[in-house]
């Protein structure tokens, strides 16, 4: 039933197909809960990452202002000099009173003490103004910028007091801690110490802070460790709206930033790549996911396999069972029931009544058959009352003989029902030919002699009696080939054919004829064991005189008669 | 207390100055300058505020006791004189980590004593034109003295308290004075002629008025500073 061969193509095994579905079901589920999970883990890294800038950038503003803070602290007590504001208080006053005469001691004096201060702050310039903010004299890397004389530039301050802010000389912008130099009376002067708003400064800030930083003042970016098109982005960006943090797309990649601090148009800012931070936590993120997703796969590969088998294992065992079935339709025991489905169960019982119903359907046909050749067969013996009943023993005869010969059942089946149908031929032999008590003439023994034949004849037609056919054709036959209705000579003579020619014999010469009475069975072996060799076959002779005392013997005794 | 102290030691230097004066020998044709200084409030000089970080703990008015007046020298400017004027004795005292008095005018050749009266060291020093000089540390009870012998404006210091100072100024002539409480001045045997008389406050400058001297008279002057008076 499983081998039935499709036209064209071959449909897949169920098992394969339901290994598709679930396997296919199961991947998609994974596929989406990764994508989400991988989406929702990008999402709440750029927030941990958003939050933690935040906090940092907070954390460096704090400490930005306090280092300005300290700075002033520490510019103070440095320019608490007496003798640098003796030689400006000297010189000033000198410069009120007289006019004329610059103070070369107190000049120089003042040279020294700002170079000293200078080498002990970390600042771009140390400038030293007057009260009136011109100024006296300037040291350190930019300290050229400040000539003698000149004005210290626009300052902004961020707390009002004009000693912490921004100076703005020329194109150079500068971040400044200011202090004055006090004296009981006045402030003689006032100490800046400067810090150029470049690169450099941009530099340092990163160093420090770990962000990328960008100082843009009157909305141009003066310094910046952004690369040149995010910095015209950002300075786009914030230009306008000086926005105190948040975050930007710049030159494809997306920062927070922060303000740290804000001087008038001048404005530090932090930034930080989102994108740089989340792809390290990303990556980590992926790599195991990828490990999650290839052993998810892989169990749901096992998964999918095992439901499949589950599925179809009964349905392959049911298969498999009805295949062995149809090679052996004989063995007509019920198939097993696999237990696994109800479903299954109950198709396998439907099958096996089915089974048993063409089973009974088919003993019953081969019953109606049998019982019409029995009854053919007695009809046929019943035209004699001498010969009535001889099929009948015939055949048991030779199942004894067969048996005792050692013949398979189904050859003992065959013999049986063969030796049943041997004399059917004579349907076609005329009453008073068969009949006739006399002997007969050569053209009446020449009308028997085709009874076989005949008989082979009319059996022919019924498909199912084809192995008999032997039996019936060549009862008549000798192993010294003077047998009819070929000739044909020892082995090739079939055995079933030899043993019914001796039995029909032994019956005949036992029957009771209307010329003679029955011969003794002793008399009948005799005769038998005489033509052993010529007329029968010695061992199916010997195998018949071993038979007899196995049968019963109610059978009337027959006389002996000359069958040929 | 220290006030009266104070004042009394500058009347005494003054006196100390009279008594020079009269023994000086000049021609009897001389007169007499008198006048007010006045101390106008500064205009549109409002100074910064001061720093967050004062240098020290000692408030800087406390230990300010003279009024501003005192701090303001009268003198004419262009006045000949031959000869040399007579020394004179003075001294500043270093008290409170002050210098006092803060302004002094002294004669050319006038020898100045500093006694530290402060039970902490102190040091003079100075940087100017007319003198430049360091008399070094020194103790309380312990002094130094310096000669002046170049006329000009002489700032002193101490390196150890940088908001001490004090300004002398030394002239060729007798002809100067630092005003009374009131203002009022007089500058006396003045030979006549046509003078500049200055009014000078270290902060300010000079500020000057003509003046003409004529013999046996006094003539009448008022001068007027823009100086904050001490708040």
């Amino acid at each position: 039933m499983t081998s039935v061969s499709f036209a064209g193509t071959r449909p897949p095994r169920l098992l394969v197909r339901t290994l598709t579905v679930t396997f296919l079901t199961v991947a998609l589920l994974l596929v989406v809960v990764l994508v989400v999970v991988m989406l929702t883990v990008r999402m709440q890294v750029r927030q941990a990452v958003a939050a933690n800038l935040e906090s940092g950038q907070r954390m460096f503003a704090a400490l930005e202002t306090r280092r300005q803070r300290e700075m002033r602290a520490q510019v103070a007590a440095i320019a608490d000099s007496p003798s640098l504001k003796a030689a400006i208080d000297t010189m000033q006053t000198e410069a009120r009173s007289h006019g004329a005469g610059a103070n070369a001691e107190a000049i120089e004096t003042i040279g020294r003490e700002l170079r000293a201060v200078a080498a002990r702050v970390d600042a771009d310039a140390l400038v030293l103004t007057d009260a009136r903010g011109v100024t006296i004299d300037s040291a350190g890397r930019l300290g050229g910028q400040w000539p003698r004389g000149a004005r210290t530039g626009i300052v902004i301050g961020t707390e009002g007091d004009g000693y912490d802010g921004i100076i703005k000389n020329g194109k150079s912008v500068f971040r400044v801690a200011a202090v004055p130099l006090q004296m009981p009376d006045a402030i003689v002067g006032t100490l800046y110490v400067a810090t150029a708003l470049d690169r450099n400064f941009a530099d340092e800030l990163t160093r420090l802070s770990g962000a990328r930083t960008a100082i843009i003042s009157d909305g141009l970016i003066i310094g910046t460790t952004l690369t040149d098109r995010a910095a015209r982005q950002f300075e786009l960006a914030v230009a306008a709206a000086k926005p105190v943090g948040g975050v930007v797309s710049l030159a494809d990649e997306t920062f927070a930033y922060r303000r740290l601090v804000a001087v008038g148009d001048t404005m530090f800012y932090a930034l930080s790549s989102i994108d740089d931070s989340s792809r390290a936590a990303m990556a980590g993120a992926t790599i195991s996911m990828a490990w999650l997703g290839v052993a998810a796969l892989v169990l749901a590969l096992v998964g999918s396999f095992a439901l499949a088998r589950l599925l179809t294992a009964p349905i392959g065992q049911l298969s498999r069972s009805l295949a062995a079935r149809a090679e052996a339709p004989a063995l007509a025991s019920p198939l097993p029931l696999t237990g696994s489905s109800r479903e299954i169960d109950a198709l396998t019982d439907t099958f096996n009544a089915l089974m048993a119903s063409v089973a009974q359907a088919e003993a019953q046909t081969e019953a109606a058959y049998m019982g019409a050749i029995r009854a053919l067969a007695t009809a046929l013996d019943a035209r004699d009352p001498y010969t009535a009943g001889h099929s009948e023993r015939v055949s048991v005869l030779s199942v004894a003989i067969g048996r005792l010969l050692g013949l398979s059942d189904d050859d003992l089946e065959v013999l049986r029902l063969g030796a049943l149908l041997h004399d059917i031929g004579k349907i076609g032999v005329a009453d008073e030919v068969l009949r006739k008590p006399g002997p007969l003439t050569d053209a009446e023994f020449a009308a028997i002699k085709e009874h076989p034949v005949l008989g082979a004849r009319i059996l022919r037609s019924v498909p199912f009696l084809t192995p008999h056919l032997p039996i019936v054709e060549l009862h008549h036959e000798r192993p010294d080939g003077r047998g009819y209705p070929h000739g044909l000579r020892g082995d090739d003579i079939p055995l079933a054919a030899r043993i019914v020619h001796a039995a029909d014999a032994y019956d005949a010469m036992t029957s009771a004829r209307a010329y003679r009475g029955a011969l003794p069975s002793s008399v009948a072996l005799r005769e038998l064991w005489r033509c052993a060799g010529t007329q029968f076959h010695a061992e199916i002779v010997g195998a018949l005189a071993n038979a007899l005392p196995g049968l019963t013997s109610d059978a009337e005794v027959p006389v002996l008669e000359e069958v040929t | 207390m220290s006030r009266i102290i104070l004042a009394s030691a500058v009347v005494v230097s003054l006196i100390a100055a009279g008594s020079i004066r009269s023994v000086d020998a000049q021609p009897s044709d001389t007169g007499t300058i008198i006048g007010r200084v006045k101390l106008k409030p500064r205009v549109g000089g409002a100074a910064l505020a001061s720093s967050a970080y004062p240098t020290r703990a000692v408030g800087p008015r406390e230990s300010h006791p003279l009024p501003e007046i005192k701090n303001v020298v009268v003198y004419v400017k262009d006045a000949a004189f031959r000869g040399t004027p007579a020394p004179r004795k003075a001294e500043i005292r270093q008290e409170h980590e002050t210098f006092i008095p803060h302004v002094l005018a002294v004669t050319r050749g006038s020898t100045l004593d500093f006694p530290n009266d402060d039970p902490i060291y102190h040091n003079v020093f100075s940087l100017s034109s007319a003198a430049t000089f360091n008399l070094g540390r020194y103790p309380k009870g312990d002094t130094r003295a310096k000669l002046l012998a170049k006329s000009g404006i002489v700032k002193v210091f101490c390196q150890i308290h940088s908001h001490m100072s004090a300004t002398i100024i030394v002239f060729d002539h007798p002809y100067f004075t630092i005003p009374e409480l009131d203002g009022s001045f007089e500058v006396a045997r003045v030979p006549a002629g046509d003078y500049t008389l200055v009014g000078w406050h270290e902060r300010v400058g000079e500020r000057s008025a003509t003046v003409h001297v004529e013999r046996g008279r006094t003539a009448q002057v008022d001068l007027s500073l823009p100086v904050e008076e001490s708040r």
